[in-house]
């Protein structure tokens, strides 16, 4: 009885650890910080690291062509903006003035390169329209992995 | 009319269960039978209620009456008659409807087939179930009321439906994935009423054993039919992107998969009823749990629910369930005491035991991973987890688990279960090595695509050694065809077999998945018309973008031929769709071209200049098609499992009548009298029990299989082929 208990609990801590392990890995590659844009602005411990910023999509110095792949624009929140130079497929709610989701990291020039970038929806219970293109990014992002 | 009727109904369903209640609390209190039958009746008399309230929003929706709110912001004229059913779960209120007439009807389902006059437990039974219709009575009728008429004028047309909604899949998912919620229902409310009667064997959990299965099956098709709808409607390339909608809904089938295996350890040897309670509760819990996130707004902030009163009635349920089911589990806890104390790591309850916490582990990390923004976001910064942190954590547990599952037929219960599981999967081992070496000299050399062909094959090959060892046995006693041998043999044990189909299925569904997940081709093509490129296998080449007005919406073509392999020539023509009601959402519809091998999925993601540039993605995903395949095999397998047994071995007493409850069919007993659960039926270890019903000829062989060495000395010579056929 007790040599089949020891046996548990060595099993129960072997899974515990390489679980343990696993969640460390995960967290390293899979938790991104949030934030919005004008808090991004102030702290500057997040500027060498991959975080995403919520804001909106300036009313100008938009150039976007859904293309060739790409947008460029400022991410405004309460007055201050953040340039976004974004490369991949352009989501259909992305226009002027809408509440974006970008996510990435910030170059040398100050510009965020995002390779994220998500449309909000303003509907209730509309379970698709925004639900897709978190999907889509998502789902790059974990290809763009296993492809390593 | 129409939302007037339908408030009255949707009251006077609120108060049906209100009665119901009090009838069944009556019949527990004072041991009553009249008020049982009461009580029951109103099951039904509430199942009827929500159906008529059901009946009327759909004549609402097909007459286009946008006097109501919901018919106005949901349909519009032109949709086609189908959408404008499915428009029914399109929003809010509809689904919530929905997801209260299905828990209605299971309720009335599972009332009328329990057999009657079965006392305390029962009417707690039903009590519980009166309780959890009320709730959703009550969220329609002060929350979510379909048939509120709207504000102001009314609109001469509708909104429309949601484009993306606009699909098969979509028309059939939601309902899929509530029939699973509400079927969890019903195991709840009878192991709230078990508890309160102290039964604490098997056999209350035999009468929930279709229902947990049920469960289980429609979440997990529930669940697949969505991922199906993303592969083809949200035109992403992927079918599961670890969106908190998504995790929400796998909660609680990881945790019903825990369920189903530890209800036939604790029905074979008395063992895990703390598991069981405990995972009958979480899984419920569960499924009102993921109704909530996806509700109340409070997790993705993408998806900008908005706060609403709905959310709040879930949260507290949600409360009133935890307390609940945590008091009935500490009020019984001594008395869920195993009978049997495990003897080996490598028996089936050790290795159960494994795949238990396992599931309970990967339940855990998806929930807390679900739920890191709104813990992160009260500490300080959010964190967002993205899916990443999903493939590196629940996706390796998962791999695990069918290693595991891959033992499963070599697996039996005693102290020599180890030896055995060892001499049982030498050979599929030894087979399963060999292919996966055939498969790296191929050119495989992904670490994690080999261990699934290594764990996949294996599980193949026991399954695949196992059945015919016993059809060689059996023949050589019998002398019966193949065939016949292989029919009676399966239809003898339906669950063994049935159990292995599913496991079948999970494989071919892991093989589909390391295939699309780990090999995806992902290209991107601005071309012009008349331009050709390359993309894996083929040669696609684009002849242009077309305009074609169809229905209530028009489509942007790009035109594109492609060229197989062999030189055969078909069209996949990507699309971009412009709902007449929702011109700023365009929805991609994307083409697939799908085989065993591959498929090739492009999306339309952008043009200018008419056309002159025209932007296509292109993504080849290896075998994916088996992720269908495998789905389909899981549920062949699983309604195996819940089929009754066919044929009859000539002579032989088919078990059943045995198992029923003695004691307790006539009149009323209180939970004292009936408290002690220790009879000598429910010891140790049930085949030795004197109630376990007679073996059929068959089953013997498999016997040998299934049971412990040390039962099968005392049980397995009562077979003809019984001694000769103990592999051990």
């Amino acid at each position: 009885m007790t040599r089949i208990r020891t046996k548990l609990i060595i099993a129960l801590l072997v899974i515990g650890g390489a679980v343990t392990y696993l969640v460390q890995a995960g967290v390293r590659t899979g938790w991104v910080y949030s934030m919005d844009a004008d808090a991004f602005l102030e702290k500057t411990e997040f500027h060498s690291r991959r975080v995403r910023l919520t804001g909106s999509v300036g009313l100008e110095n938009v150039d976007s062509n859904p293309a060739m792949l790409f947008a460029k624009f400022d991410l405004v929140k309460n007055g201050k903006a953040v340039p976004v130079d974004y490369r991949g497929a352009v989501p259909d709610m992305f226009k002027p003035g809408h509440e974006v989701v970008v996510e990435g990291e910030l170059d040398a020039n100050g510009v965020f390169q995002a390779d994220v970038l998500l449309t909000k929806c303003a509907s209730k219970y509309d379970e698709a329209s925004p639900h897709s293109q978190e999907m889509m990014e998502q789902g790059e992002d974990a290809y763009g992995e296993s492809d390593q | 009319m129409i939302p007037t009727l339908g408030t009255l109904v949707l009251a006077a369903a609120a108060v049906v269960t209100i009665v119901v209640m009090i009838f069944s609390l009556a019949s527990a209190r004072f041991a009553s039978a009249r008020a049982l039958s009461v009580a029951r009746w109103g099951i039904g008399v509430f199942a009827g209620l929500i159906t008529v309230a059901s009946v009327l929003l759909l004549i609402a929706l097909m007459q286009s009456d946008f006097r109501l709110e919901y018919v106005a912001s949901y349909t519009e004229r032109a949709l086609p008659t189908g959408y404008k059913f499915a428009a029914f779960w399109a929003g809010q209120q509809g689904s919530l409807l929905l997801w209260g007439g299905m828990i209605a009807w299971m309720s009335a389902i599972a009332v009328a087939s329990r057999r009657a006059n079965r006392g305390v437990g029962e009417a707690v039974t039903v009590g519980v179930l009166a309780t959890i219709c009320g709730f959703f009575a009550a969220l329609l009728l002060f929350a979510a009321n379909p048939f509120e008429v709207i504000s102001g004028i009314v609109p001469a047309d509708g909104r429309g439906l949601n484009p993306q909604l606009q699909d098969l899949a979509m028309i059939i998912h939601p309902p899929t994935l509530f029939l699973g919620y509400a079927a969890c229902a019903v195991p709840f409310a009878a192991m709230i009423g078990a508890m309160a009667e102290r039964r604490t064997d098997y056999r209350w959990l035999t009468d929930i054993r279709r229902w947990v299965l049920f469960a289980w099956l429609t979440l997990g098709l529930g669940i697949m039919i969505g991922a199906w709808w993303a592969y083809i409607e949200l035109g992403w390339g992927g079918y599961w992107g670890w969106d908190p909608v998504e995790n929400a809904s796998l909660l609680p089938w990881l945790t019903a998969t825990a369920l189903l295996h530890s209800m036939i350890m604790q029905e074979h040897r008395g063992v895990f009823k703390r598991w069981n309670v405990g995972l009958l509760a979480t899984t419920f819990i569960l499924c009102i749990f993921g109704t909530y996130i996806t509700r109340s707004g409070i997790v993705s902030s993408v998806h900008g629910f908005g706060e609403s009163l709905v959310g709040t009635f879930f949260f507290y349920f949600i409360v009133t369930l935890t307390v609940v089911s945590v008091a009935v589990f500490a009020w019984r806890w001594r008395s869920l005491e195993p009978q049997h104390r495990l003897s080996s790591m490598l028996e089936r309850e050790g290795v159960v035991l494994i795949a238990n916490v396992l599931l309970v582990l990967m339940m855990l990390i998806t929930l807390v991973g679900t739920m890191y923004p709104v813990i992160s976001r009260t500490f300080g910064d959010e964190v967002t987890v993205g899916a990443s942190f999903y493939n590196r954590t629940v996706a390796p547990i998962g791999l695990l688990l069918v290693g595991l599952m891959a033992t499963a037929p070599a697996l039996v219960y005693g102290q020599q279960a180890g030896k055995r599981l060892g001499r049982s999967l030498i050979g599929p081992g030894i087979g399963g090595a060999a292919l996966t070496a055939i498969a790296a000299i191929f050119g495989l050399h992904n670490i994690w695509a080999l261990i699934v062909t290594l764990f996949a094959s294996v599980t193949f090959i026991a399954i695949l050694a196992n059945f015919l060892h016993l059809v060689r046995m059996e023949r050589s006693h019998t002398g019966a065809g193949v065939l016949p041998v292989a029919w009676r043999l399966l239809d003898a044990n339906h669950r063994r077999w049935g159990g292995f189909v599913v496991h079948l299925g999970m494989a071919l569904l892991i093989v589909g998945f390391a295939g699309s997940s780990l090999f995806p081709e992902k290209t991107t093509h601005q071309v012009g018309p008349g331009a050709s490129f390359e993309v894996g296998r083929y040669t696609l080449t684009f002849n242009g973008l077309k305009e074609e007005q169809r229905g209530n919406y028009t489509a942007v073509v790009a035109s594109i031929d492609a060229t197989l392999p062999g030189g055969k020539v078909i069209d996949v023509s990507p699309e971009r769709r412009f709902y007449d009601k929702r011109p700023d959402e365009p929805s991609a519809q994307v083409a697939i071209r799908s085989n065993w091998r591959e498929d090739l999925y492009l999306i339309l993601a952008g043009w200018e200049a008419n056309g002159k540039v025209t932007a296509i993605q292109a993504i080849i995903n290896p075998l994916t098609m088996w992720i269908w395949i495998g789905t389909t095999v899981l549920a062949i397998g699983s309604i195996i499992c819940m089929l009754p047994r066919i044929g009859r071995a000539a002579g032989i007493a088919v078990n059943g009548g045995s198992r029923r409850v003695e004691g307790f069919t006539k009149g009323m007993t209180t939970p004292a009298t009936n408290g002690s659960s220790m009879r000598p039926g429910d010891s140790e270890d049930s085949s030795q029990s004197p109630q376990r019903p007679r073996r059929p000829a068959l089953e013997p062989v498999h016997a040998a299989m299934l049971t412990t060495a040390d039962s099968s000395k005392a049980d397995l010579r009562t077979g003809p082929a019984a001694a000769a056929s103990c592999p051990s």
